[in-house]
C-alpha cells in the first residue's frame, strides 16, 4: 500500500529578540555570544505563542510535530526535546509527536528511554523518537570530547533500544554506560518501540547509518540536487541491506510560510533570513572539531563526491533560495504549488514545515498555520 | 653501535602494528617523540644531533604514516605503546626526546619504567595543568591562530614557507587525520593528567627541561612544574622563544641538549 504523505509543523523557537547588532561583535553566534542577552520574562511569552501554534496545528490538520534540541543557541529555544514534548502531548490530542531528536550521546541512554517511555505513555503513542548526534557544539557544551561523539551515539541507541525490547533486569558492560542492572520500569507503548528516525544535512555517513537500521532519513532543507543524491544512497544502502525504501523512509524539511496573498507573505518570509549569518558563525575548527568527523566518514566522504551543497558556506539571496525552492513563501495557491513541485521532485513520505522565525510576528504565524491545514495540506494530498 | 644513513624513512613492526620511522647517524640511541600536530619527519636539529647519537623519529600511533592500533584511546596507551615501540628495535639505555605531547608521552614513559632511559629531555611539555593561568586553545581555532600560537618570532623560523603553503588533499587527509587522534588522546583532560606530578616522583634518569621563555601554548609556568616534579632536574629556559625551541632557537637548543648529555 502506498505510504500517504504526512504533514509535520515545525518551530525552531527562536529568542526572535536578538538582533544582527548584538551579535556582530562576538566570535561566534553560539559559544560565545553571552546568555545576558536572554530575557526570561519575554522567553515567557515567546513559549506561550509557541504553544499556541502547536495548539492551532493539530486543530487546523497537521498530522504531526516536530520538536528538536539545541544548545547554547539563541535561534532555539529548545534545551530539552523531551520537555517541549511533554507540553505538545498536553497542547495537541491527534497530532503525532517527533522529537528529532534526543542528543544521545550527551545523556544518560537509560533516562532517555525512561523519558521517551513516559512521553508515548502519556500521548497515547504519538511519539516518533529521533536520535541526533546533535551539532557540534552540543557536544562541547556538554563537555565531552569530539571523538567520543560517534562511538558514544551508537552505544546509547543500542542501549535505548534495548530498555524498549528486552524485558528487564539485564547487564550492560557497555563502554561509556557500563550497568551491572538495567530495569526501567516504564516502557513504550508502541510495540516494540516507538518509530526512530534520524536526520542528516549533508553527511552520506549519515544516510548510511539510516539506511542500515531501516530508519526514516529527514533531510534537513539541504538543497535539492544534493537532496537527492544523499536519497540515491539511501536507495543504494537498502538494497545492499535486502529491502526496497519507499517515500516512508524520506522525509525533507524547507522553510515555509504562507500568507492571505503573495505580497504579505514575501515581506514576513523575509524575516527566514534572520540572522543567518551569524547563526553557526566562527572558526571552522570550532563547528567541526578534529574527530567530530570519523576517519571513516573522510573515507566515505572522499569516496563519494557530491556534486552541488547545502545552504551552509554559500551566501544566497532571499529571491536565490526562493527560486532553489530552499524557502518557500506566498498565498495557500502559490504554495501549494511549489509543495508539489518538491513532492514530484523528492518523493518524501513526509514533508516537515520550517514554519516561522525570528520576530516574525505570532499573529502572521497563526495564520499561516491555518491556512496551511485549511488548504495547503489538503490540495497537496489531493495529488 | 648502529650506522644509519641520514633521515632515512623505514618502517618497524610493533606487536603487529606498522610504525613509520625516520632515522640517521650514529652513535647512542636517541629516541624523539612529536607533539599534537604529528610528525615533521626528519628536521635539521636531528641531522645536528645525528653526529653524536643514533636519532630515531617515529610516528606515534594514529599519526602520519602509522597505524592506530583500536586499544591507544589515551596518552597512557601511546606511553606503553612507546615503550613497545623501543623493546621492538631492541634499543638499551636510550636518550628520550619528547616535544609539546610527544613530551607528555615521554615523561609518562619515565614515570612507568625508566630503567631504560639514560637521560630523558622535555620540551614544551604537555602533561601538567599550569596554576597561575591556562594551556591554551588548540583545536577550537583556525590553522592561522594556532601557527600564531606556535612560534614567538617566524622572523627566525628557517623554510617558515613550509608552516604556510597550500597542502595538497593527500597531506590535508594526514593533518586532519592527525588532528583527530590528537583530539582522542589530549581533549579530556585538556592536555595534562592531574596524576602526572605526582607519578614522576619516581624519575630517577637525569632530566633536562627546555622552555620557550614566551611559549604561547603551554606557559612557561609548567617548565618550573615539571621541575619541581622530577628529582634533580634541570630547567633552560630560551629567551625570545616560543612553543617550538628546536625549530625556532636550533643553535641555542641543540647547543642546550649536547651541553646537558656530554655533562653526564
Amino acid at each position: 500500500m502506498a505510504h500517504e504523505l504526512e504533514v509535520f509543523w515545525f518551530s525552531e523557537q527562536p529568542y526572535g529578540h536578538v538582533t544582527e547588532s548584538d551579535l556582530e561583535p562576538y566570535e561566534s553566534g553560539r559559544m560565545h555570544f553571552p546568555n545576558t542577552h536572554f530575557d526570561p520574562e519575554k522567553a515567557h511569552v515567546l513559549y506561550g505563542n509557541y504553544h499556541d501554534q502547536y495548539q492551532l496545528a493539530d486543530e487546523v490538520g497537521f498530522d504531526g510535530i516536530m520538536s528538536n534540541e539545541h544548545h547554547s543557541s539563541y535561534w532555539c529555544m529548545k534545551p530539552s526535546v523531551n520537555v517541549d514534548a511533554a507540553v505538545i502531548t498536553q497542547r495537541t490530542k491527534k497530532a503525532k509527536i517527533a522529537m528529532l531528536g534526543n542528543v544521545i550521546a550527551v545523556n544518560d541512554p537509560v533516562k532517555m528511554a525512561e523519558e521517551i517511555a513516559m512521553l508515548d505513555c502519556i500521548s497515547g503513542g504519538r511519539i516518533i523518537s529521533g536520535f541526533v548526534r546533535g551539532t557540534a557544539v552540543e557536544t562541547l557544551h556538554a563537555g565531552y570530547p569530539p571523538t567520543e561523539n560517534r562511538p558514544r551515539f551508537e552505544e546509547a541507541h543500542d542501549l535505548i533500544v534495548k530498555c524498549w525490547t528486552q524485558p528487564g533486569p539485564f547487564r550492560w558492560e557497555g563502554e561509556y554506560w557500563p550497568h551491572r542492572m538495567v530495569n526501567p520500569w516504564v516502557v513504550p507503548i508502541q510495540k516494540p518501540h516507538p518509530p526512530v528516525w534520524f536526520p542528516g544535512t549533508g553527511s552520506p555517513e549519515s544516510v548510511i547509518w539510516a539506511a542500515r537500521h531501516r530508519y526514516p532519513y529527514m533531510n534537513l532543507g539541504s538543497l535539492l540536487d544534493l537532496t537527492k543524491q544523499l536519497k540515491g544512497i539511501y536507495h543504494e544502502t537498502a538494497a545492499e541491506e535486502g529491502y526496497e525504501a519507499g517515500p516512508e523512509h524520506f522525509g525533507y524539511l524547507i522553510r515555509c510560510l504562507v500568507a492571505d496573498t503573495d505580497e504579505k507573505a514575501q515581506e514576513i518570509g523575509r524575516t527566514f533570513l534572520w540572522t543567518e549569518n551569524h547563526r553557526n558563525r566562527g572558526p571552522m575548527e570550532f563547528n567541526d572539531p578534529p574527530g567530530y568527523q570519523s576517519r571513516e566518514a573522510l573515507r566515505i566522504k572522499m569516496s563519494r563526491p557530491l556534486i552541488g551543497t547545502g545552504t551552509m558556506g554559500r551566501r544566497m539571496s532571499y529571491e536565490d533560495l526562493q527560486d532553489a525552492y530552499n524557502i518557500i513563501v506566498g498565498s495557500p495557491e502559490t504554495v501549494t504549488e511549489k509543495l508539489r513541485h518538491i513532492r514530484k521532485d523528492l518523493e518524501p513520505g513526509y514533508i516537515l514545515i520550517y514554519g516561522n522565525e525570528g520576530h516574525m510576528p505570532h499573529e502572521d504565524v497563526m495564520r499561516s498555520v491555518e491556512l496551511l491545514g485549511t488548504k495547503v495540506i489538503p490540495a497537496l494530498k489531493e495529488g | 653501535m648502529t650506522t644509519v644513513q641520514s633521515g632515512s624513512r623505514t618502517t618497524v613492526n610493533v606487536n603487529g602494528t606498522t610504525v613509520e620511522m625516520y632515522s640517521g647517524g650514529s652513535g647512542p640511541p636517541l629516541v624523539f617523540f612529536h607533539g599534537a600536530g604529528g610528525s615533521n619527519g626528519w628536521l635539521p636539529w636531528h641531522e645536528d644531533l645525528a653526529e653524536e647519537y643514533t636519532v630515531f623519529v617515529p610516528s606515534q600511533p594514529g599519526f602520519n604514516g602509522t597505524e592506530a592500533p583500536a586499544w591507544v584511546k589515551t596518552i597512557g596507551d601511546v606511553a606503553h605503546f612507546n615503550h613497545m615501540f623501543i623493546d621492538a628495535l631492541g634499543l638499551q639505555d636510550i636518550v628520550l626526546v619528547g616535544s609539546s605531547m610527544g613530551g607528555w608521552v615521554s615523561a609518562e614513559m619515565a614515570a612507568m619504567d625508566d630503567h631504560n632511559i639514560d637521560a630523558l629531555i622535555l620540551v614544551d611539555a604537555a602533561g601538567i595543568k599550569p596554576r597561575e593561568s591556562d594551556i591554551a586553545e588548540i583545536f577550537m581555532v583556525s590553522g592561522e591562530t594556532r601557527l600564531k600560537q606556535r612560534f614567538y618570532d617566524p622572523g627566525q623560523v628557517e623554510n617558515y614557507e613550509r608552516y604556510t603553503r597550500e597542502l595538497s588533499p593527500e597531506e590535508q587527509l594526514v593533518v586532519h587525520s592527525n588532528a583527530i587522534m590528537a583530539s582522542q588522546l589530549c581533549w579530556k583532560p585538556y592536555l595534562h593528567n592531574p596524576s602526572l606530578p605526582y607519578t614522576l616522583s619516581r624519575v630517577e634518569t637525569p632530566t633536562l627541561i627546555v622552555w620557550g621563555n614566551q611559549d604561547a601554548i603551554i606557559p612557561v609556568e609548567c617548565g618550573h612544574l615539571f621541575q619541581q616534579a622530577i628529582q634533580g632536574s634541570q630547567l633552560r629556559i630560551i629567551d625570545n622563544c616560543g612553543h617550538s625551541p628546536a625549530v625556532e632557537k636550533r643553535g641555542e637548543f641543540v647547543a642546550a641538549v649536547t651541553g646537558f648529555l656530554n655533562s653526564l
